[in-house]
């Protein structure tokens, strides 16, 4: 059996510090365990959450050499092996209270204020006396985000909710997609409108939320999802969305970004104005913004473009709503699914 | 509302929805609770061949004859009422292929009748029922507070009182009335698939403040446990067709219960494992197999997600592969604090629901998928009366003595500078009721436990908590919680060493037999100075005599 060294961080903010602390134990134990030991043989000052001990109440994420971890669901092992050591500390983006104990008041509010809760539609009351038909179609789109504990592992790894305190985070977008894909839900539209603005592109596609998710709710995934149906139910509507879709079709068109005519098409004229400065900075670095000659090898651009366009692949890849219960599928966009 | 699993939500959303405000306390976030980790699914005779009645019949045979069958009715005539409900309320339940709601075989059910999310439908139906909480605004939720305290006198409930875990502040709840649904107390038992939190307060807050508590001597071991961490296995499993084996290969269930074989009613398959190991016949771990490999991957994986991950994770082992070591662990407290079938306690104001109370649907046997329905029907229920209740009283008087002497208490608990740590004793407790009052009783080791029990009893007097910090303290809430575990496993003994009979999952030794003529009738507990005090109940009856239970 190792001697396994625990970098604990313990204390309230202002008052901080690192305890170490040896413990011999197999190296399969899972962290929570080799935490509990610690209270109940060594220092019952150390306070942490923890409950079920199986990942499914949520509650001990916590960061393990730097990731945001289930410590019940992370055995000591490998983490030790790669790093010589376990240094344990609370989870980012949320003030500490003490030790591994953090304030979780923004992750449940960012929670509740995307209406986790279905919202009647009154075209198409729920039926009586029986449940609500489902398409197995409708039922695939259910596969991950039922398993989400709201452990706020995702929300801790997230580099986004860190530089933006707008973006909801992973599990809030997670959730909402839940909502989103249920045929029983009637805010489809609104739901979609509400995130289409802000929250969805602030999103960096750093996929940290799919690696650290202990339940692979991947919420990156799930959150192009939306954007793709955003994209598809509401158009264009604002800059985010208009990025997407002019990215890809200006590279569909000349094969590299002629990013003078993406900034017009994604800003407009008006908004082109408040670039001035950037490209004046840019110019002076030598970086001219000029039209690109013709690329070779057209034929394999339009080739990966065809392949994008299958049907049934746009079908298979991004999710269609719960669109069998309020009428017909609408056809993708072409540019969508590329964004 | 005193916790917030499924039961303590669905008794307030019952209140809120009856025009009333209602608080709820909670030592958990309710997204915590442990209502999360059932697994398997939730009975409702929803299928074409199957009805009420025989819904009524398995479950009264299952009781071994203890249930309440008044009660029993009611719990499976509202079954399917309950389940649309929640599936309205946004439940995620997995469906047949033509959309309806799929079904899967569960132990002790003369059909499939258990409706469920993949293994996590604890889960599901706790997100949807959160879910529609989150909608009203006329509830406050007291997420992370302790209720330490029950305040009664003259027979009436006056309200809580409570610790902020965030703050280390102690204050008072007067309520009209006060409905208790703190789950499970598991932790008594050293293997145990409950949750750490599973520490059974609002039972011994209830006993405390003058309420019986009833059956609680029946204590459930779940057949299917991983070993050394006590992690369930559903009894799912064997509904999709999973099966035991001891280490000579030799389906053994076929010799305990010839016609159903692995999916008897849950203490007949424990015994039937302890037995087998018992007699030499368990693989050298102690354990015999339960095997899924036959199923294949795709049924594995789909149907069974969770523990698939849960003994990949947790055992290192591939259950599409290699069979899993099981071994029974405390699963269930079929005993609570008593109620009628109207979740009424015997003090004015307080009602119980879930696992923490007793109606008595489950008697000396619970079967697998009945507990999620009773924590949502009698939820309902309680949460209804409780509403009624509180519309025709006056206010409760909870007085600032009220608050100030149980925060008394506390402090000197807290200030204390030396004596036993509350782990060290919370182990003596554990391990006392696990190598004593386990699945075989007998009136050596109950006497024996008594005696242990008593001494830990005045140890605990002089329990230390090292934590001085205000902040978020679970040394603690440790110490507060290990003295109602201390309550609770008193008066589980106390039942067990009275009952000279066999029934369910109360087996003593001594008395292999049930004895209907003297025992057809429920324990009950008062709290007094000297321990526990015990009366009895007699068990309504409505259409089943009872008859020898054979599966």
């Amino acid at each position: 059996m190792p001697t396994i060294p625990f970098e604990v961080f313990r204390g309230s903010p202002g008052q901080t510090r690192f305890d170490t602390f040896s413990l011999d134990i197999p190296e399969h134990t899972p962290i929570l365990t080799a935490l509990l030991k610690i209270r109940d043989e060594i220092d019952p000052t150390l306070t942490l959450r923890y409950s079920c001990r199986q990942a499914i109440c949520g509650s001990c994420a916590m960061r393990i050499n730097g990731k945001s971890r289930l410590a019940c669901l992370t055995p000591v092992g490998p983490e030790f092996r790669a790093r010589g050591k376990l240094r344990i500390e609370p989870m980012a983006n949320q003030p500490v209270l003490r030790d591994l104990v953090v304030d979780q008041g923004p992750f449940w509010q960012r929670y509740h204020s995307i209406r986790p809760y279905l919202v009647p539609d009154p075209q198409h009351p729920l039926p009586v006396g029986k449940e609500s038909p489902m398409t197995p179609e409708q039922v695939a789109q259910f596969q991950e985000t039922p398993r989400c504990i709201a452990c706020a592992s995702c929300y801790s790894a997230c580099p986004a909710i860190a530089s933006d305190g707008d973006f909801l985070g992973p599990m809030a977008l997670a959730k909402l997609f839940r909502f989103v894909v249920d045929p029983r839900d009637g805010a489809f539209h609104e739901r979609l409108l509400g995130v289409q603005n802000q929250s969805l592109w602030l999103c960096l596609r750093c996929n940290l939320c799919v690696e650290s998710c202990p339940k692979d709710v991947r919420p990156a995934e799930r959150i192009h999802d939306l954007k793709w149906m955003a994209n598809q139910e509401l158009g264009a509507l604002e800059r985010g969305s208009r990025h997407a879709i002019k990215f890809a079709s200006n590279i569909r068109e000349g094969g590299l970004l002629n990013e003078m005519k993406l900034a017009r098409e994604t800003l407009g004229l008006v908004g082109m104005l408040g670039q001035i400065p950037k490209g004046i900075e840019l110019a002076r670095h030598g970086k001219s913004i000029r039209k690109h000659p013709p690329i070779q090898g057209r034929e394999e651009l339009d080739a990966i473009y065809r392949e994008l366009d299958r049907p049934e692949d746009l079908q298979h890849r991004p999710r269609v709503p719960g669109q069998g219960v309020k009428g017909p599928t609408q056809q993708p966009s072409k540019a969508g699914g590329a964004a | 509302m005193v916790g917030a699993g499924l039961a303590g939500q669905r008794a307030a959303l019952e209140a809120i929805r009856s025009g009333l405000d209602v608080g709820i306390l909670s030592k958990l976030h309710p997204l915590r609770s442990h209502s999360g980790a059932a697994q398997g699914g939730i009975n409702a005779a929803l299928g074409p061949q199957d009805s009420v009645k025989d819904h009524v019949y398995d479950t009264v045979k299952g009781s071994d004859y203890l249930a309440d069958q008044d009660a029993v009715e009611i719990l499976c005539r509202e079954a399917g009422p309950t389940v649309i409900e929640m599936e309205h309320f946004g439940t995620i339940f997995n469906r047949a292929p033509d959309g309806s709601l799929d079904r899967r075989a569960f132990g002790g059910a003369s059909y499939s009748r258990t409706i469920f999310a993949a293994d996590r439908t604890g889960l599901a139906l706790l997100q949807a029922l959160y879910e529609e909480i989150s909608r009203e605004t006329r509830v406050r939720i007291y997420e992370e507070w302790d209720a330490i305290r029950l305040v009664s006198r003259g027979g009436r409930v006056h309200g809580v009182v409570a610790l902020d875990r965030k703050t280390g502040t102690v204050e008072g709840f007067a309520a009209k009335s006060v409905v208790v649904a703190t789950g499970p107390a598991g932790r008594i038992y050293a293997r145990t698939t409950n949750s750490h939190a599973s520490t059974g307060d609002g039972g011994a807050l209830a006993y405390r403040a003058g309420a019986y508590l009833k059956d609680m001597e029946f204590v459930q071991f779940h057949p299917t446990a991983l070993p050394g961490s006590g992690i369930l296995i559903t009894e799912g499993a064997r509904g999709e067709g999973g099966i035991l084996r001891n280490k000579n290969g030799e389906r053994f269930m076929e010799r305990y219960a010839p016609h159903v074989k692995d999916l008897a009613s849950r203490d007949v398959v424990s015994r039937a494992i302890a037995t087998e190991v018992a007699e030499g016949r368990g693989f050298p771990d102690g354990t015999c197999h339960l095997e899924l490999m036959h199923l294949g991957r795709e049924k594995v994986e789909t149907k069974l997600q969770e523990i698939v991950g849960f003994c990949r994770n947790f055992a290192g082992i591939d259950p599409v592969t290699e069979p899993i070591p099981v071994y029974p662990a405390q699963h269930y407290m079929m005993g609570g604090i008593h109620t009628n079938p109207r979740g009424e306690t015997n003090l004015a104001g307080l009602y119980a629901a879930g696992e923490a109370a007793c109606v008595s649907v489950h008697g000396a046997n619970r079967l697998g998928a009945n507990s999620l329905l009773e924590t949502l029907v009698y939820g309902k229920i309680a949460g209804a009366n409780a509403a009624e209740f509180a519309r025709k009283t006056t206010a409760g008087e909870l007085t600032p003595e009220d608050v100030s002497t149980a925060e008394k208490e506390l402090h000197a608990l807290w200030e204390r500078r030396e004596g036993e740590p509350p782990a060290r004793l919370r182990n003596d407790l554990q391990s006392t009721m696990e190598a004593d009052v386990g699945i075989y009783r007998t009136p050596e080791q109950l006497e024996a436990a008594r005696r242990k029990l008593g001494e830990i009893r005045t140890r605990y007097a002089s329990c230390y908590v090292e934590d001085k910090s205000t902040v978020y303290n679970v040394n603690l809430t440790d110490a507060i919680e290990l003295g109602h575990m201390l309550d609770l496993a008193e008066v589980i003994v106390a039942g067990a060493l009275a009952r000279t009979e066999s029934r369910g999952a109360h087996v003593r030794r001594d008395f292999p037999r049930r004895d209907d003529a003297n025992w057809m009738k429920h324990t009950m507990a008062l709290w007094s100075p000297q321990g526990p005090v015990l009366s009895y109940l007699p068990v309504t009856v409505t259409e089943y005599a009872p008859k020898e239970r054979v599966y």
